[in-house]
């Protein structure tokens, strides 16, 4: 497989059980997944299925107890904290249900945050703000850049946290149901806001939802049951 | 550093934070403020138990046999013999033979009875035979007879000689001797300059050197002193060595030699034992190796108790003000173990943007850092103002509760003293600093230890 079609995650054989009292309840029994370069996936299941687990893996959050998450070819959880705290800057762009904005920063500074965390500064850092302010005024926050994230609506928040999700340009962005908090008109015009940047940037997008509708729009939905993947079904979509 | 930038955004944005920094701040000046008083009131009271004592007494066994050229005898007894000796030592600043005994004072005349009556405790007195101008080379004497003094005849007529003719004194036969009284004895008594009084002591045997019969024998006030030591003042009488040695005979010409050093804090230790051996090969003292040096002491040896008493208050308050300092750094765990909990989801959001777990822990030991840096300071800056300026603060505060705070009456001194310790703030400071430090690193910790996927559910 060529650079360029190699995935951009590969998911291999990953299990995760809990401790629920006296007994070890398995999550996931195994799971396999790859996610192609630009992909657009959604991953889709009922409350409890594992999708939430097995994403704070892919995100690097949690550990499996067995098999392996590869980023760019990096066996992540091989990594020691400081390689996988850096994969989860530059290579995952998270953006969460509930924003997941810090309050005490406004919205320009919450856009700049992952390249803080990056260690930018001085005129590395001036140019990170340059680039966020500029993906904000494009996602129409032009005038709530000094905004804190109480003064803001939530689509607003939710366009925030996606400026922030891409401010290091990941090639894999991860969106835990992103308009799960929106009103109907809103979360359309986030995903559509998610879609445009996708098709402009070129990176994969893993999407996890209980929306049929969004998931109409993915081209690759894979359906999850019970810690495993029961189905995974290719729509090419016209971008 | 991100750390630093998220840190002061928190500590900003939340107004508990400044209750840590707020107790931190207070613990700091008030425990350099307290070290301040408890060092101006050392610094003081040493300098007031100093009074006219001089940096060294030598006290010869006077009545015990030494070995000297190889013969056993009574030690030498001669004031210029020992003072020759003593003032050869480089060392040595001056030098004062002393013919010291103790007698009872009683007032001449009808003011006996009422004296006796009201201040019959206070009639033990020392009484010390001097030469006025060996004397002005070992203690503060000179300056003691010249100070102001609000009865002006209490003073003696001649600073310089002392227990020289006193205007206005017309004896009725023989001149009496003269006594030097301190001006509190003599406030007491109702003595002043020109009355008479009355001296009752016992005599030696010259063989045997032990009290033999009662004497009395009356003097004239030559005037008075005021040293620093209310203690001294109230218990000395000063009078001419000969008249002493006179009074007393046992072929002695004293009984202490008063020394003062050229650099007290630095030769003390070295003097005492260069004289010791230089007295003993003389014959005036006995074998060092046998006493133990003990015929030669400082100042300090006669007021060591009441000296190890005030630093021992001091090191005492010191500990437990330090407790101020833990509820302070107590404050600092508090309020950032709270902080750590209300902020378990910007944990969980900071490590999947890319914190490490160190970062983490950084950012919140960062605002302890801001804490201790803050509170510190401005408690060192308040500390050291309010040391400086504790009597016009004290004097505010009476004016304002309408009592006097500083019971000036309480202390032989009409100021609160402080002295500002460079080693003792530095200590607190640092003490500070390094206990909010402390305090700051188990939560800071902690919110290093969090699952961040618990933190991103934490709502």
């Amino acid at each position: 497989m060529s650079e360029t079609n190699s995935p951009i995650l590969s998911v291999r054989n990953v299990r995760r059980a809990f401790k629920a009292g006296e007994r070890n309840l398995e999550v996931l029994h195994g799971v396999n997944l790859d996610v192609a370069p630009r992909e657009r996936l959604c991953l889709m299941g009922s409350s409890g299925a594992g999708k939430t687990t097995l994403l704070n893996i892919i995100g690097l959050l949690d550990r499996p107890d067995e098999g392996q998450v590869i980023l760019k070819g990096q066996d992540a959880w091989a990594l020691p904290n400081s390689g996988r705290a850096g994969l989860r800057n530059h290579t995952l762009g998270f953006v969460f249900q509930f924003y997941h904005l810090l309050p005490e920063l406004n919205a320009l500074e919450n856009t700049t945050l992952p390249a803080r965390l990056a260690g930018a500064r001085g005129a590395r850092l001036r140019e990170f703000r340059e680039k966020a302010e500029k993906s904000l005024i494009a996602f129409g926050l032009g005038e709530r850049l000094t905004h804190r994230p109480g003064k803001l609506s939530g689509g607003e928040q939710q366009r925030v946290a996606i400026a922030r999700a891409l401010l290091m340009d990941p090639p894999l962005l991860i969106a835990d149901e992103p308009t799960g908090n929106l009103d109907r008109t809103t979360g359309d015009r986030v995903l559509n806001l998610l879609f445009e940047e996708q098709q402009k940037r070129d990176f994969a997008l893993l999407l996890v939802t209980h929306d049929q509708r969004l998931a109409q729009r993915c081209e690759r939905v894979v359906h999850m049951e019970d810690g495993l993947i029961q189905a995974d079904s290719v729509t090419p979509i016209p971008h | 550093m991100y750390q630093t930038f998220l840190s002061f955004r928190y500590l900003r944005a939340r107004p508990i934070s400044w209750i840590g920094v707020a107790g931190i701040f207070v613990a700091v000046a008030a425990l350099i403020l307290i070290l301040s008083i408890m060092s101006g009131f050392l610094a003081e009271t040493r300098s007031h138990l100093r009074g006219s004592l001089s940096d060294l007494l030598i006290q010869p066994h006077l009545d015990r046999n030494l070995m000297h050229e190889g013969r056993s005898i009574l030690p030498k007894r001669d004031v210029p013999g020992i003072l020759e000796v003593i003032l050869a030592d480089p060392l040595v600043e001056g030098a004062s033979a002393h013919y010291t005994w103790y007698g009872m004072l009683a007032a001449a005349g009808r003011e006996r009875m009422q004296s006796d009556v009201t201040f019959g405790d206070l009639a033990l007195v020392k009484l010390v035979g001097i030469d006025p101008t060996e004397e002005g080379t070992v203690s503060s004497l000179r300056e003691d007879l010249v100070r102001d003094s609000l009865i002006s005849d209490e003073q003696v007529a001649d600073p310089d000689d002392p227990f020289g003719p006193i205007p206005g004194y017309e004896p009725d036969g023989r001149p009496l001797d003269k006594v030097l009284i301190g001006e509190q004895l003599a406030r007491f008594w109702g003595l002043r300059r020109g009355r008479t009084l009355e001296l009752v002591t016992a005599v030696l045997d010259p063989e045997t050197g032990s009290p033999r019969e009662a004497v009395s024998r009356s003097f004239v006030v030559a005037g008075t002193f005021r040293s620093k030591n209310n203690e001294f003042d109230l218990s000395t009488l000063y009078l001419p060595r000969s008249v002493m040695a006179d009074w007393f005979g046992s072929g002695r010409g004293f009984t202490d030699v008063a020394v003062r050093l050229k650099d007290y804090e630095g030769t003390k230790t070295e003097a005492q034992k260069s004289l010791a051996n230089k007295l003993h090969e003389a014959g005036y003292l006995h074998d060092p190796e046998i006493t133990g040096g003990s015929e030669i002491r400082t100042w300090e040896d006669f007021q060591r108790s009441m000296l190890a008493a005030i630093e021992n208050e001091k090191g005492l308050l010191g500990i437990m003000l330090s407790l101020v300092l833990l509820v302070a750094a107590f404050s600092v765990f508090a309020i950032l173990s709270m902080l750590v909990q209300e902020k378990r989801r910007d944990i969980g959001v900071l490590c999947a943007l890319g914190a490490t777990q160190w970062g983490v822990m950084g950012t919140f030991l960062m605002i302890g850092l801001w804490e201790a840096l803050l509170g510190t300071l401005l408690g060192l800056a308040a500390g050291i103002w309010s040391s400086l300026n504790i009597n016009a603060i004290e004097q505010a505060l009476s004016n304002t509760f309408g009592f006097q705070i500083f019971n000036r009456e309480a202390y032989a001194f009409d100021h609160i003293p402080t002295v500002i310790e460079g080693s003792g703030v530095a200590a607190i400071v640092i003490g500070a600093f390094a206990a909010s430090l402390i305090a700051a690193a188990l939560p800071a910790w902690r919110a290093a230890r969090l699952n961040p996927v618990e933190g991103l559910r934490h709502e």
